[in-house]
C-alpha cells in the first residue's frame, strides 16, 4: 500500500474503537481495517494520494495528556492524512454527512445526468456515492457545462469531458504506473480537462486501465461502447491467453457471447492491471470465421463430416507411419492439451516430430541453458521485481512482450529506486526510466553481453578481449556507459531479463549463455522468458522433438519445425498436423511454408477459426478456445493458473485434449481421461516439476512449478563459446 | 302429475324465470365481446408500446433499465450508437433490438416505472393470444408506435 513507511505501529481511535495501525498509514486505509468505508473518488490504493476530490473528509482530533480530545476546527481529507499516535477519527458525524452532501452537490453541478446512456451507469462510483451519501434532489437550475461528447482519445478509449470530475486518476496512472505520461490536465478551475499534451492520440500499451479506474463515465471503452449494461452481464474469472504473463481477468459475457475483459486482482501477477493486448486482444472469441464442424476435403471441395469419419481418415494417414508424420503447434494451448498432444504422437503414432516453436529460436537439447551450463532459464518471478537493487533488460521490448513484468519493474523503480539498465537495439518504454541506456547495433548481442560481464568484473573465462573500448567498437555502445552499467551490476541481487525473441537473433543463444553465466557468478538472477501464454508449459511437457516431458533427453530425436517444413516441401514428410498455428503467417520463411503445405500429402489443420492454411488442408478440425474449455496455463514465470470454462463452444468444436484423447483411445484401448483434471493428475505423476499441481491447489494466485533439478552448474564450456564470438 | 313433481321441478323453474323476468327491467352487465368493448380503467396495464416524440424520434435510448427492473427478466435490449445520417432517437444511443417475451411478462409495469424517458408504456390492448410460442416474442418493430402523421 502506498505511503506505509515503517513497521512501527500507532494507536488511533476510529469512531470510538481503538486500533493499532502502522505509523504513517493513510486514514482512508486504516478505516478499512474496521470494516468501515470512506467514500472516495481520487484516492487509489496503488497510487500516490492527491486529495483532489475532497470526498473522503473526516473529523480529526488528538487525545490530550489530560484525557480530553481536541478536535481540529475543520474536517480533513482522509486520503492524505497519515495515522499518528493518539489520533481520534470520526467518520460518521452529522457534520461529515453534511460535508459529503456538499461535496457531491458541487461535483454534480457540472456532471451531466445522462446515466441511462452512460457505459459506466450501474458500476459507477459517482452513482453509488451519490445514492449513499449525496443529496436526493438538485438545487441547481442553471446551465451545465457543455463539452465534446464521445471524443475518441485513442482507438480504445473514448473521452466524455462533460462527465469528468477532475479526480486525476487517469493522469496519475499514466505518470505513476504505466509511465508513458501521456495524459495531463489542461486549463484550470471548472474548465480543467484531462487530455494528451499536444492533443495527439493517447498512445499507451496500458491505456485500458484508465477506463477501469475512472470513477465516472468520462473515460469509456470504445470497443464496449453501448454493447451492454453492467446488469446485463454475467462474469467469470479467467486468465489472459494472449500475453505470456498469465494476467488475471474477468470475462464478462452476455447471452453466451463474450463482451469485455476487466482486470482481476492477483498481487503475485498483475496486481489489478491489464495490458491493452489483454484487454482488447480477445476479439477472436466473436470472430465470424469460427470453425464449427469438422471438414474433409473431397474432389469437389470441403465437405462437412462427422468426427468419427474424420478420425478414421486421420488414423489412416498417421497411424504406424512413425517418423513420416509430424505436428507443429503453438504454445497457447493449455497444459492438458499439450500433454495429450505429445502423448498421442509419441505413444500413438510413434513419431518424435513434435515442435511448438514456430518463429525461430530452435535451440537443440544440448544448446539449452539447463543442459549446457546447468542453469535454469527462468529464475525470477514477477512479484520479486518490486524489491531488487538493479535490473538489466536485455534485447526485448518488455512492455510489448512481457507487459506485467514491465509494470512490476517500473513499480520497483518508482517506489523502491531499482536501477534499471536498458540494453536494446531500438528505443523501448524501459528507456524512460532507465538509469543507463545501452543502444547497440542489431546483431551484436553476444558481444555486448560479454562487454557487460567484463565491466561488472564477473569471474568468467575468456572475457579479456571484451574490455569496454573493444565492446564500443563492436556494438556502438559508448565505453563509459558500459562501465556505468558494469558498476551497477557489481552489486549482487540484480535481475537480468530477456525473452525468447533474443534467441531468434544471430548471436542470441550465446548472449543468453553469457548473461546466465554472469548472473550465476555475480549473484544475480537470470530469466529468458517465453512469448506465448504457455511457452513454459510446452517446454516442460516435452513439446520438443529432442526433449521428453520433464526435460529428459530424447534418445531418438525428431525434427524441429524448420526441418519438418523442409521435409514436407521435399515430399519426405507424408502427413503434417498444424495445431492452432499458421506457418504461412507466423513462420519466418513464407516461401518454405507455402511449399511445405503444397507438397505434404495429408495436412490436418486444427484451429478455432478459418485461417489461410485451411486452403491447403485435407482435414479441418474445429477446436475450442481457452475460455470455452477447462484447462491450466503455465505463465512465463512458471506459474500454473486455471482457466475454467466461461463460454460454450460453437457448433461441434471440441477441446484439443479431447480430440487427442479420443484418437489415442482408437489406437490403444485404455481408460481415457474423463476431463482435464485427470490429465493434470497424469501430468503431476509423470512430470517431476509439476508434482503437487492439481486442480484443488489452483484457486487463489496459482502455483509456481518447481525448478528442474540440474545438479552443479558447469560454466566450463562458456570460455570456448566466448572465444568464438 | 303428482304433488312432488310440481313442488320439486316446476316450482323452482317458475321461481328461476321469475328472477330473470324481474332482472329484464334493470341495466345489462354483460357485453357482446368482441363486437362490443368495455372501456378500461385508466391505469390498466396490458401490452407494451414503445412511444415516440412528436418529432417522430423514438423515445427509447436503449438504456436497458427496463430489463434491469424486470422481475421476470423478459426484456432484452441491445443498444447502438446514433449517427447524424441515421438518427433514431435524440442523443447518442438508441435501441437496436428491443424484445419482450410476453409469455414471461407478468405485466407489473416496473419497466414503465424505470424508464427514464417514458418510452415504454403499458397500454390497454389485452388481446395477446397466439398460436406459436415464438410469436410471443415481441420485437421492436411490433412494439414501436407508428409515426403519427
Amino acid at each position: 500500500m502506498a505511503a506505509v513507511v515503517s513497521t512501527d505501529t500507532v494507536k488511533v481511535t476510529i469512531n470510538g474503537v481503538e486500533i493499532e495501525v502502522p505509523k504513517g498509514e493513510l486514514i482512508v486505509e486504516s478505516v478499512k481495517r474496521l470494516g468501515l468505508e470512506i467514500p472516495i473518488f481520487c484516492y487509489h490504493p496503488r497510487m500516490k494520494p492527491v486529495g483532489m476530490c475532497r470526498m473522503c473528509l473526516v473529523e480529526v482530533g488528538f487525545k490530550q495528556p489530560d484525557g480530553s480530545v481536541r478536535m481540529m476546527p475543520k474536517p480533513q481529507a482522509g486520503c492524505t492524512l497519515p495515522a499518528s499516535d493518539n489520533m481520534v477519527v470520526l467518520t460518521d458525524t452529522e457534520a461529515i454527512h453534511r460535508d459529503r452532501k456538499g461535496v457531491l452537490e458541487f461535483l454534480l453541478i457540472n456532471h451531466p445526468l445522462d446515466c441511462p446512456i452512460c457505459d459506466r451507469g450501474g458500476e459507477c462510483p459517482l452513482q453509488n456515492n451519490t445514492l449513499s451519501y449525496g443529496p436526493s434532489t438538485s438545487r441547481f437550475i442553471e446551465m451545465k457545462r457543455h463539452a465534446h461528447k464521445a471524443f475518441p482519445l485513442s482507438q480504445y478509449v473514448t473521452l466524455d469531458l462533460e462527465r469528468c470530475i477532475q479526480c486525476g486518476r487517469c493522469v496519475r496512472f499514466t505518470e505513476e504506473i504505466s509511465g508513458d505520461s501521456q495524459l495531463a490536465f489542461r486549463f484550470r478551475g471548472a474548465s480543467m480537462q484531462p487530455a494528451t499534451y499536444q492533443l495527439t492520440d493517447f498512445e499507451s500499451k496500458f491505456s485500458g486501465n484508465v477506463i477501469e479506474i475512472c470513477p465516472v463515465g468520462a473515460l469509456t471503452n470504445a470497443k464496449y461502447r453501448f454493447r451492454a449494461r453492467p446488469w446485463d452481464l454475467e462474469t467469470k474469472p479467467g486468465i489472459c491467453t494472449v500475453t505470456p504473463c498469465g494476467t488475471n481477468v474477468w470475462f464478462d459475457y452476455r447471452a453466451g457471447k463474450f463482451i469485455r475483459l476487466n482486470g482481476r486482482t492477483n498481487e503475485e501477477v498483475n496486481e489489478e492491471w491489464t495490458a491493452d493486448r489483454t484487454k482488447f486482444g480477445h476479439d477472436f472469441y466473436n470472430s465470424p470465421n469460427r470453425l464449427k464442424a469438422p471438414n474433409l476435403r473431397t474432389e469437389t471441395g470441403f465437405k462437412g463430416a462427422g468426427w468419427s469419419d474424420v478420425y478414421a481418415e486421420i488414423l489412416a494417414h498417421f497411424e504406424g507411419k512413425g517418423s513420416e508424420v509430424g505436428v507443429i503447434t503453438e504454445a497457447n494451448l493449455s497444459n492438458e492439451d499439450l500433454f495429450m498432444l505429445q502423448k498421442l504422437f509419441r505413444k500413438g503414432f510413434a513419431s518424435q516430430n513434435i515442435d511448438h516453436r514456430l518463429s525461430g529460436g530452435w535451440q537443440s537439447f544440448e544448446e539449452r541453458l539447463e543442459n549446457k551450463l546447468g542453469l535454469n532459464t527462468v529464475q525470477t518471478t514477477i512479484a520479486e521485481l518490486e524489491n531488487v537493487p538493479a535490473s538489466l533488460v536485455f534485447a526485448t521490448s518488455l512492455a510489448d512482450e512481457q507487459p506485467m513484468t514491465f509494470l512490476r519493474l517500473r513499480k520497483g523503480w518508482f517506489q523502491n529506486g531499482t536501477k534499471v539498465i536498458s540494453a536494446t537495439s531500438h528505443p523501448t518504454e524501459v528507456d524512460q526510466f532507465a538509469h543507463v541506456i545501452l543502444r547497440y547495433k542489431p546483431g551484436t548481442e553476444a558481444r555486448l553481453a560479454a562487454g557487460l560481464a567484463h565491466a561488472s568484473g564477473a569471474a568468467l573465462e575468456g572475457l579479456e578481449k571484451f574490455n569496454p573500448e573493444a565492446t564500443e567498437q563492436a556494438t556502438g555502445v559508448p565505453a563509459n556507459l558500459i562501465r556505468e552499467a558494469g558498476e551497477i551490476l557489481r552489486e549482487a541481487g540484480a535481475r537480468i531479463l530477456t525473452t525468447h525473441s533474443l534467441l531468434t537473433t544471430s548471436e542470441g543463444s550465446v548472449a543468453c549463455e553469457i548473461l546466465a553465466g554472469l548472473a550465476h557468478k555475480a549473484g544475480h538472477k537470470f530469466s529468458c522468458l517465453g512469448l506465448k501464454a504457455n511457452t513454459a508449459g510446452a517446454k516442460e511437457l516435452g513439446l520438443l522433438p529432442d526433449t521428453l516431458p520433464g526435460g529428459i533427453k530424447n534418445s531418438n530425436p525428431g525434427k524441429d519445425t524448420r526441418q519438418m517444413l523442409e521435409d514436407a516441401a521435399r515430399g519426405k514428410l507424408k502427413a503434417l498436423w498444424l495445431v492452432n498455428c499458421d506457418p504461412l503467417t507466423d513462420f519466418p520463411d513464407r516461401d518454405l511454408a507455402e511449399k511445405a503445405l503444397e507438397n505434404v500429402e495429408f495436412l490436418v489443420v486444427q484451429h478455432h477459426q478459418a485461417i489461410e492454411a485451411c486452403e491447403y488442408a485435407s482435414v479441418v478440425l474445429p477446436m475450442t478456445l481457452p475460455a470455452e474449455q477447462d484447462g491450466t496455463f503455465t505463465s512465463s514465470e512458471r506459474r500454473v493458473q486455471r482457466m475454467a470454462p466461461v463460454l460454450s463452444a460453437p457448433g461441434e468444436a471440441k477441446a484439443s485434449w479431447r480430440i487427442f484423447a479420443e484418437l489415442l483411445l482408437r489406437i490403444q484401448p485404455s481408460t481415457p481421461p474423463f476431463g482435464p483434471k485427470d490429465v493434470m493428475e497424469e501430468i503431476s505423476r509423470e512430470v517431476p516439476t509439476f508434482a503437487g499441481v492439481n486442480y484443488g491447489a489452483l484457486d487463489g494466485p496459482g502455483v509456481l512449478i518447481a525448478q528442474p533439478e540440474l545438479g552443479e552448474p558447469n560454466l566450463n564450456s562458456l570460455g570456448g563459446t566466448l572465444s568464438k564470438v | 302429475m303428482s304433488f312432488e313433481v310440481l313442488r320439486d321441478v316446476a316450482k323452482p323453474i317458475i321461481a328461476g324465470f321469475g328472477i330473470t323476468a324481474r332482472r329484464l327491467a334493470s341495466e345489462k352487465v354483460t357485453i357482446q365481446y368482441p363486437e362490443e368493448r368495455r372501456e378500461q380503467f385508466v391505469r390498466t396495464r396490458w401490452r407494451h408500446v414503445l412511444t415516440r416524440y412528436d418529432s417522430g424520434l423514438e423515445r427509447c435510448i436503449g438504456c436497458s433499465l427496463c430489463a434491469g427492473a424486470c422481475p421476470a427478466r423478459c426484456i432484452y435490449v441491445q443498444a447502438a450508437e446514433n449517427t447524424n445520417e441515421d438518427r433514431r432517437s435524440p442523443g447518442e444511443r438508441y435501441a437496436e433490438r428491443y424484445e419482450i417475451n410476453m409469455l414471461r411478462c407478468i405485466f407489473c409495469g416496473y419497466c414503465q416505472e424505470a424508464c427514464p424517458t417514458g418510452a415504454i408504456v403499458l397500454r390497454k390492448d389485452f388481446e395477446l393470444a397466439n398460436y406459436e410460442r415464438e410469436d410471443f416474442i415481441y420485437t421492436k418493430e411490433m412494439l414501436l408506435e407508428p409515426i403519427r402523421r
